[in-house]
């Protein structure tokens, strides 16, 4: 898939790796716990949440979250901090009051609420909003706005309403705004763009005042995991575009009301006295600064002039020592891969066996230790940490993933290019460390006699050539996070509109087509995995994409700041729970 | 003066061209990554942002909207771009007013003391000291002055902007660091200028007659000598105002201020053709406009120069 629009929109100025923490996912999108200490259970879930896709079984059988959790998580990776504070185990008793200031590396842009391309966007707007359901730190479903959920059949779901919820302009919370809310998201008003909207939904139902009914045209489970993803599926009261300038306004029901947005500069949050959970917030007030610049945020932080923020991970090393500051870190979803683009049978990468030779020579071990400083693992199609949805590493080191040499040089004297070839690699440039890879990548390939030639490219560029498959070999790029592990291999699928631009007419594997249209007839999480395993064992042997490894996000903070946690979705959600000791 | 218009106009297309030659616009920004992304919805978003007319086109309705005083609306966050640049404008005049009186107030003496003493150890060091600050990247004086701060004395400038008018004390708090990173290179370029300049007038007759006719050394250097050596100096001053304001873009990004260069800079990362356009335009009048005001002045200062 292609690059992910937050390495795409960066600004020039910081690389960042990061970092962090595992959460794991089950589910359709339902992610079980797993860190250690982590209580998979919904602690405050009201009595039924099934943290299951109710399709699984009809009206009955709300699993509770154990059940998924049991899937487990071989990703399940140590999530302390370098400091040793751990970054999971949701820490409770915390102290009301205090201000925090969090520095961001990128503008949010604006604060629409649907449709929004920018990660930054979310950075700026996640504090005043909630969706139906949400993840929590291990990527497990709990109840939001919903209390509970059910599906009476495997095409309709059901989300039954906390009763009376205030927005922070004081309405209350109906199904006719959530009603509302979803039918923006299907057609979101520029500058928002449908992206992410579960194209099987059909009508929307405001049954009774606390009752929502989603109609879809057939079985999708990936709709619970949309409906987590607050990013695209905020609540909003009805209306909200003639009632506000949503470019920088915003009425949600979240747990920190919106003071004032002054674009590039700052977001201002104020405390929402009548947030729902009535444990939170602990915070008055939360400004989010943006400061682009690493080595400002740097000086910024160790001069408590903010609270936190994300960095590389060198940068974030050299700040370990300092007893003031704790340093996070964790996975992330955001795994990088080398894209080609399959349409020309001309071309050598057409030939699968050159694919298979290239993912044999590449040394992944040796791109984590130069590149990410030992702190990355392999990653599968769908990236570690994300459930147990991937292929377990052990497999991936050993077999799909294997570093040979010798393999490598046979397979392309199979394919009839035993004098090697020339091609073109590409890689986004900033951030660093995504071209830093594609030049180790090129230095494995030479040993096989391919000749890669890295080309660094400005985010603009790069997203163009990706878009219209314009490049003359392979791209190295990053992807980003996904509501359910379908978002990971749809492209493959010839349905996917990506399909025409980069694989039809050069690639197409039946079985895989099946698979993942099975998949997602599949309500049943068990059999799902077994598909999408399936799924990732095929793409693993043809390879229309190459997947490389999944590094850490690395955050910052001043040790007075408590319960924060590197996000696996790329956000800074610990920020609703956090709060300050004196 | 007349050229004032043809210059701008020139610049206005060059500007709008250059920035359509660069591959990839703001729709494929926002769709990279989004492999759900239809090309039915590309092209509606295309057509949404006008970037579907031909070029032509597209430039005639950029410059009558900027003629009647509207550069547009922001592609990426919907923001009037009036409103945008009307926030960033006072950032970054101020930061470059401040960065020249910071400047000015301390090369001009210094400038003259070196000449007045040449060849003494304080002129050496002054020499020196100009040159390392000709020397050194403003950038990188400012990273550097920021993790000293925070280091040393555990401070760096407040990051959130305050407005002067509300509280001139904490903009100041805010701004004196960004503006001396700014100062350092002006302030040197302005020594040597002063110095060189002084050197010169020093050696005119008049200079000769006035100590010969028993004005004291002091008299002679500010009254004689330094009033005339200082219209190149002026004129150095108001071209590197127009130098300044494009330039402070990095130090702005350094220290979070919001101002036009780093407006600029975010724009073209995001394609924003109607932003880049009119920060950069306005850029470009801001410099012409100075320099041919300084044209002026200079006329004005040495009447000797006529104009034609």
């Amino acid at each position: 898939m292609s690059p992910d629009e937050r390495f795409l929109m960066r600004r020039g100025l910081t690389r960042r790796t990061w970092l962090l923490r595992a959460g794991l996912l089950a589910g359709s999108g339902l992610l079980a716990a797993c860190a250690p200490a982590a209580p998979a259970a919904p602690t405050q879930a009201p009595a039924a949440a099934p943290t299951q896709p109710p399709a699984a079984k009809p009206t009955a059988a709300p699993t509770t979250a154990p059940a998924v959790a049991a899937t487990t998580a071989p990703a399940a990776k140590p999530t302390t901090a370098l400091a040793a504070a751990p970054t999971t185990a949701p820490a409770t008793g915390g102290k009301k009051g205090g201000k925090i200031t969090w520095a961001l590396e990128q503008d949010p842009v604006h604060l629409i609420p649907y449709g929004a391309v920018p990660t930054a966007n979310m950075w700026g707007k996640e504090f005043m909003y909630d969706s139906v359901i949400a993840w929590d730190r291990n990527l497990a479903i709990q109840p939001a706005l919903a209390t509970e959920w059910s599906a009476p059949d495997d095409h309709t779901y059901v989300f039954k309403l906390r009763q009376g919820v205030k927005f922070h302009d004081g309405s209350e919370v109906t199904a006719e705004d959530v009603k509302w809310g979803i039918e923006a998201q299907a057609d979101p008003p520029a500058p928002g763009i449908k992206t992410q909207y579960p194209a099987k939904i059909t009508t929307i139902d405001a049954v009774d005042k606390y009752t929502v009914r989603i109609n879809m045209s057939g079985p999708d489970p990936s709709v619970i995991g949309y409906f987590a993803w607050q990013r695209y599926t905020p609540v909003t009261p009805r209306g909200i575009y003639d009632k506000i300038n949503v470019l920088t306004q915003g009425i949600g029901t979240g747990p920190y009301k919106l003071v004032e947005f002054v674009p590039n500069d700052r977001v201002v949050y104020t405390r929402n006295p009548d947030f729902w959970n009535k444990d939170l917030p602990y915070l008055d007030e939360i400004t989010l600064k943006v400061l682009p610049d690493e080595q400002a945020r740097v000086a910024a932080l160790r001069s408590a002039a903010i609270d936190g923020a994300t960095f590389t991970a060198d940068v974030a090393k050299t700040m370990a020592n300092d007893r003031n500051l704790t340093v996070l870190k964790g996975l992330y979803a955001a795994h990088k891969e080398i894209q080609f683009v399959l349409k020309d049978p001309k071309n050598p990468w057409s030939n699968v066996k050159v694919r298979q030779a290239i993912n044999h020579a590449i040394n992944r071990q040796d791109i984590i230790d130069k590149v990410f400083g030992g702190d990355a693992s392999y990653s599968s199609i769908i990236p570690p940490g994300y459930g147990d949805w991937p292929l377990p590493e052990a497999d991936l080191k050993g077999n799909y993933l294997k570093y040979d040499v010798d393999k490598a040089k046979g397979l392309l004297q199979e394919a009839g290019f035993g004098s090697g070839f020339e091609m073109e690699l590409q890689s986004i440039n900033p951030p660093r460390y995504i071209t830093q890879a594609a030049e180790v990548v090129s230095e494995h390939l030479k040993a096989v006699g391919i000749k890669a030639n890295v080309v660094p490219l400005e985010i603009g560029t790069f997203a163009k050539n990706n878009a219209d498959g314009s490049y003359p070999g392979a791209q190295l790029t990053a992807r980003g996070m996904r509501g359910d592990p379908n978002g990971y291999v749809t492209e493959f699928h010839p349905k996917t509109p990506i399909f025409a631009t980069w694989f039809e007419g050069g690639f197409l594997n039946e079985e895989l087509t099946k698979t993942l249209d099975d998949a997602l007839l599949t309500p049943d999480q068990a059999k799902r995995k077994a598909l999408y395993t399936r799924a990732q064992q095929i793409l693993l042997t043809e390879f229309p994409h190459i997947p490389l490894v999944q590094d850490m996000k690395y955050q910052v903070v001043r040790s007075r700041l408590k319960n924060m946690y590197v996000s696996y979705t790329d956000f800074n959600t610990g920020l609703r729970e956090s709060w300050v000791e004196a | 003066m007349l050229l004032l218009v043809p210059t701008l106009l020139g610049m206005s297309v060059f500007i709008f061209l250059m920035l359509r030659l660069l591959p990839g616009d703001v729709v494929d920004l926002m769709t990279a990554g989004q492999e759900q992304a239809t090309d039915e919805s590309k092209r509606k978003l295309r057509e949404a942002f006008g970037l579907a007319d031909p070029l032509p086109l597209q430039y005639i309705k950029w410059l009558l909207g900027l003629l009647r005083g509207d550069p547009g609306k922001s592609l990426r966050s919907g923001q009037p771009i009036s409103e945008a640049l009307g926030q960033a404008l006072p950032i970054t005049l101020e930061l470059t007013l401040l960065a020249v009186l910071l400047a000015t107030t301390l090369a001009i003496p210094l400038g003259v003391l070196s000449a007045s003493r040449r060849d003494s150890k304080a002129d050496f060091g002054g020499r020196v000291a100009g040159l390392i600050g000709l020397s050194i990247p403003s950038f990188w004086l400012a990273t550097l002055t920021l993790l000293f701060t925070s280091v040393v004395f555990s401070w760096v400038p407040p990051v959130s902007w305050v407005s002067p008018t509300t509280d001139p004390l904490g903009n100041l708090e805010q701004m004196l660091l960004p503006a001396a990173a700014l100062a350092v290179q002006l302030m040197a370029i302005e020594m040597r200028m002063t110095r060189t300049t002084m050197l010169e007038v020093l050696g005119q007759d008049y200079v000769r007659t006035a100590r010969a006719k028993g004005a004291t050394e002091q008299l002679v250097t500010y009254r004689h000598a330094l009033r005339n050596a200082l219209i190149p100096v002026i004129s150095v001053i108001g071209f590197q105002i127009g130098t300044l304001m494009g330039g402070s873009a990095i130090i702005e990004v350094i220290f979070g201020l919001n101002g036009i260069g780093a407006t600029l800079i975010q724009a073209i990362f995001n394609r924003d053709y109607p932003m880049v356009q009119a920060a950069a335009l306005f850029l470009a009048t801001v410099f012409v406009v100075i320099n041919t005001s300084v044209d002026l002045l200079y006329g004005y200062l040495d009447p000797r120069i006529k104009h034609a």
